[in-house]
């Protein structure tokens, strides 16, 4: 394939002219305008007040349990897909096992839901 | 040649782009939602429908500093605030603009006093000053727009833009400092041979030579008769104690015990919990510094001659020394809705009494508060430190021989600002705890700036994931001293400071501030003017209840209802304006009565406003009220219990949502709310949703308190004819000799008050505030004392909020209603 095909020098083109009008905004962002710097304008803003320790450190977060669950069942969504693609074809025995992959994965719901790992609820009380 | 038209050309280009940003700059300004004080609730009028801020290109207000380029200054700059004030400003980026607005902002305003910094352009450049206090968001709209004018007309900054030196933008104004391009003179110019009132060629009031006041002669204060429960507890007390209590026959408004200092925990720990009538709540607790009396008798009933149980008398023949400071705990029943007072005098330089925080958990911060502004040390306290002023704070401003005046003081610069940072969090939260040692420790600020605290208070939150372990408030941040200013104000003008107490809800300061002047000096308001009273009063109410309403929709994430609840919050201050002629702050009431009669067109004005309220504000509920979301933030959080709330203090909105009947419109009727039919709605829930479920049917409530006044309003004066106390009608002022001298002095050195003390609470839209006067028989008031009720509701705050999780809080604090100037005073 030569360099000189007319859709292969639209592209490379076109590249360039993408890289060229992103790096100029990047470019001017950052030039333009004027700069002050100061300790206290790179300080967090944190309500008006001196932040305390630093933000880089272990933090328990809820939302990741149910992002996780929300991962794994959603992967599982994808064979479901590719199976209904051809339903027609795989016939009886796909259905059966397919069935019984999703009710597998129903019962790992439940099991979850009753665990109480969906619930986002607080785990601390004042003694 | 060829050098010389490449200049022009490049000087035609700086011009062009000069415009274009220029142009640019000015339609696109973003303030910072930055409120400190009153003129914040104009700020925040000016950006709802009817002002409309975004007409002018400045769309809407900005939650953090790195958004925005505007930085209004709204409202009174406080010393505690103000290294947070010089930050925001620090972390805006470039270019900036700063408008001032305010009084306040502008020069400290009406509060000369030692926490107010005087002018913010002391410590960060100004461009623009929008006068007034507060200003109208009119006023504000023409600040902006001079802004602009400002921005169009004498900036060029292209040249900055392309780094090529020279050029001008944003804020270059200099800081001014006193002495140098500024003067804090009080006396203005040409005065300076005038002595400045209150340094030490003019002394304290209470000094003065030859003061007027001692030449009048005025009766002596109200006395009540004690009822028959009180009498009963007295008998029971003084059966209990024997010599250690005396009752004070010459009270002018509830049963008065005197109580020696050592068993004053003992006598408290009685009227709690065995006393025939309980005394369930801790009301108020301050103290009154003594070393400025003029004539140190103990009690005023003895000077006017009255015998009573064991009072003066006993202390003057025991040869009792006379205290240096007064320790004052008010009591309240709920069973009988009455209240009593015990007195215990304290001496020595440090003094220190017993901590009663063992039987009413509220007295922590009541403590902390005397500690702070008296110096009294209290045993037992489980952690006693400042509470409103910062740490580094010298001296203990409540005391006689505290200045109290900013302008006396050295003036706050800059330097000050960068050194005087509010304490680090963790260092805070360590003072009470020890224990702090968590693996995910997390110490996060909600405030002091925050669109969410509304208002000036800090939250430290001490944080597991995002669950409250713990959280502390800091107050302080708004202390405008309005106890200290009310010491060289007279009677009448201590009003405007009423105001300002609490600013949403205007005149219902006024009228708790005049009730215990009223019973003080035993004046009788009449009909006309005590239903006008109410109306005022009642219409302050629904504005305040309608920016909770949507104040807290927009916490939860609803921004809709500001826009909606703000066009009848106009109307509303429309018709307050039509009466007393001002807005958040009319001023308008008077001693004995109120300043005018009602206009011509009043009526049609309340009834058009009575009419078209109601189907508004359920239009308004039908957006939020069944809303699953603002259910589920509010339904079953921070949840209260009706035990907690009698206990910590809790009044108002939030009293009721536990269960409790409890109004003082109904238990203790004032200014004829007896006369008038309405209900006390209450829920059962005790929480968020209770308390806006309350809160919603007391604007219902207030329009059939509205309705009612203003079909039955009396004939009669506006004022009181007792023209000893209070600025007489003008139209006989101007008629005879005697009315005249009555207004003159009443007006210039301020009437004289009978010797004595009295308190008097009303129920303002945020619960219970009263003011508990002192007089030293004086056109000023010797000791004023202000019981806010946002002081006990929110030291409660961390009771609910903790176990919580951060969007809770926000939900509770929206749900609790509280504004610092009446937490901080």
């Amino acid at each position: 394939m030569s360099p000189w095909e007319p859709g292969v020098f639209s592209l490379i083109l076109y590249t360039i002219m993408v890289v060229a009008f992103v790096a100029s905004q990047l470019f001017l962002a950052a030039w333009l305008g004027e700069k002050k710097p100061s300790v206290e304008k790179s300080r967090p803003y944190e309500c008006g007040v001196i932040p305390t320790g630093t933000a880089r450190f272990r933090y328990p977060v809820p939302f990741y349990l149910v992002a996780i669950f929300f991962l794994i069942f959603d992967i599982e969504g994808a064979y479901i897909f590719t199976w209904a693609v051809v339903y027609e074809e795989a016939g009886m025995p796909a259905l059966i096992q397919m069935s019984f992959f999703i009710i597998l994965l129903l019962v790992g719901l439940f099991y979850i839901w009753k665990h109480g790992g969906l619930d986002w609820k607080a785990t601390y009380k004042e003694e | 040649m060829e050098g010389h038209v490449q200049g022009r050309m490049s000087e035609r280009f700086l011009s062009l782009s000069d415009s274009v940003i220029n142009w640019s700059r000015k339609f696109s300004l973003w303030p910072m939602f930055f409120g400190l004080s009153c003129c914040f609730v104009e700020e925040a009028a000016a950006f709802t429908s009817r002002y409309d801020l975004a007409r002018f290109g400045a769309e809407v207000l900005r939650p953090s500093p790195r958004q925005s380029d505007l930085l209004i200054v709204s409202g009174t700059v406080f010393k505690k605030v103000a290294p947070v004030v010089l930050r925001l400003y620090e972390q805006m980026p470039e270019p900036k603009w700063v408008i001032s607005m305010g009084s306040c902002a502008n020069s400290g305003g009406m509060f000369d006093v030692y926490s107010v910094v005087q002018g913010v352009d002391q410590i960060i450049p100004v461009d623009i000053y929008v006068p007034g206090c507060p200003p109208r968001p009119e006023a504000l709209l023409q600040g902006l727009v001079l802004l602009q004018e400002k921005i169009e007309s004498l900036e060029k900054p292209a040249r900055r833009v392309f780094h090529l030196g020279g050029g001008s933008q944003g804020t270059e104004a200099p800081i001014l400092v006193d002495g140098i391009n500024k003067t804090r003179d009080t006396r203005g110019t040409g005065y300076e041979a005038v002595p400045i009132r209150g340094t030490a060629a003019t002394p304290r009031p209470s000094n003065f030579w030859g003061n007027r006041a001692d030449d009048m002669w005025v009766p002596p204060a109200r006395r009540i008769e004690l009822s028959e429960p009180d009498r009963l507890v007295a008998e029971a007390v003084t059966a209990r104690f024997g010599d250690a209590v005396r009752v004070d026959s010459g009270a002018s408004d509830m049963l008065t015990f005197y109580v020696e200092q050592g068993s004053i925990k003992d006598v408290l720990l009685f009227l709690k919990t065995e006393s025939r009538t309980k005394y369930k709540r801790l009301d108020d607790l301050t103290a009154i510094d003594e070393s400025a009396r003029r004539d140190k008798v103990w009690s005023s009933s003895l000077s006017q001659g009255f015998t009573d149980i064991g009072g003066g008398q006993a202390e003057r023949a025991a040869g009792r020394k006379y205290p240096d400071f007064t320790m004052v705990y008010q009591l309240l029943s709920f069973d009988t809705a009455t209240r009593v007072r015990v007195k215990t005098g304290l001496n020595a330089q440090t003094p220190a009494t017993a901590s009663v925080t063992g039987i009413w958990p509220s007295a922590n911060w009541y403590e902390r508060e005397v500690f702070d502004l008296f110096g009294i040390g209290f045993e037992g306290h489980p952690s006693l430190r400042r509470i409103i002023m910062p740490d580094y704070w010298e001296g203990h401003p409540l005391r006689k021989d505290y200045p109290g005046r900013a302008t006396s003081m050295p003036p706050y610069t800059i330097s000050d600002a960068m050194l005087d940072q509010p304490i680090d969090a963790r260092e805070l939260m360590k003072r009470d705890r020890e224990d702090i040692s968590g693996k995910h420790e997390f110490f996060l600020n909600i405030g002091p700036h925050h669109v969410s605290t509304h208002g000036l208070l800090r939250c430290v939150a001490e944080l597991e994931g995002e669950e409250i372990r713990r959280l502390d408030l800091e107050i302080g941040y708004h202390h405008r001293a309005k106890e200290k200013l009310a010491e060289h104000q007279t009677w009448h003008q201590f009003i405007p400071y009423c105001d300002r107490v609490d600013y949403l809800a205007g005149s219902n300061s006024e009228m708790s501030y005049l009730l215990a002047v009223e019973k003080l000096a035993d004046i009788k308001v009449p009909d006309r003017a005590q239903m006008i009273r109410i109306l005022v009063c009642e219409l302050y109410r629904l504005s305040n209840h309608l920016v909770w309403f949507s104040t807290f929709a927009h916490d939860l994430g609803a921004m809709t209802p500001n826009f909606y609840t703000f066009v009848e919050r106009e109307q509303i201050l429309d018709v307050i304006e039509l009466i007393t002629g001002g807005r958040l702050h009319p001023e308008w009431f008077r001693i004995g009565g109120v300043a005018n009669d009602l206009p011509n067109g009043w009526k049609e004005a309340v009834d058009n406003l009575v009419r078209i309220f109601p189907g508004r504000l359920d239009e308004y509920e039908r957006l939020i009220r069944k809303n699953p979301i603002f259910m589920a933030r509010t339904k079953g959080i921070g949840r209260m219990s009706l035990d907690e709330a009698m206990d910590w203090g809790i009044t108002g909105p939030n009293l009721r949502a536990c269960g409790l009947e409890w109004d003082l419109r109904k238990k203790t009727p004032y200014s004829g709310y007896d006369q008038l039919d309405f209900e006390v709605p209450t829920d059962t829930g005790g929480d968020c949703y209770a308390r806006y479920l309350v809160r919603v049917e007391e604007m219902r409530q207030s329009i059939r308190i509205i309705k009612q006044v203003a079909a039955n309003m009396p004939a009669g004066s506006y004022i009181t004819d007792q023209y000893r106390y209070t600025v007489p009608r003008r139209d006989e002022m101007l008629r005879d000799i005697e009315t005249l001298i009555n207004h003159f002095i009443n007006v210039s050195s301020g009437p004289k008050m009978p010797r004595g003390e009295a308190y008097a609470a009303s129920e303002v839209p945020r619960g219970e505030q009263g003011y508990f006067l002192v007089s030293d028989g004086l056109g000023y008031p010797y000791r004023l004392r202000i019981r806010g009720p946002g002081f006990a509701n929110v030291q409660a705050l961390p009771l609910m909020a903790q176990g919580e999780s951060i969007a809770d809080l926000i939900s509770i604090i929206g749900s609790m209603d509280y504004i610092l100037p009446d937490i901080d005073r």
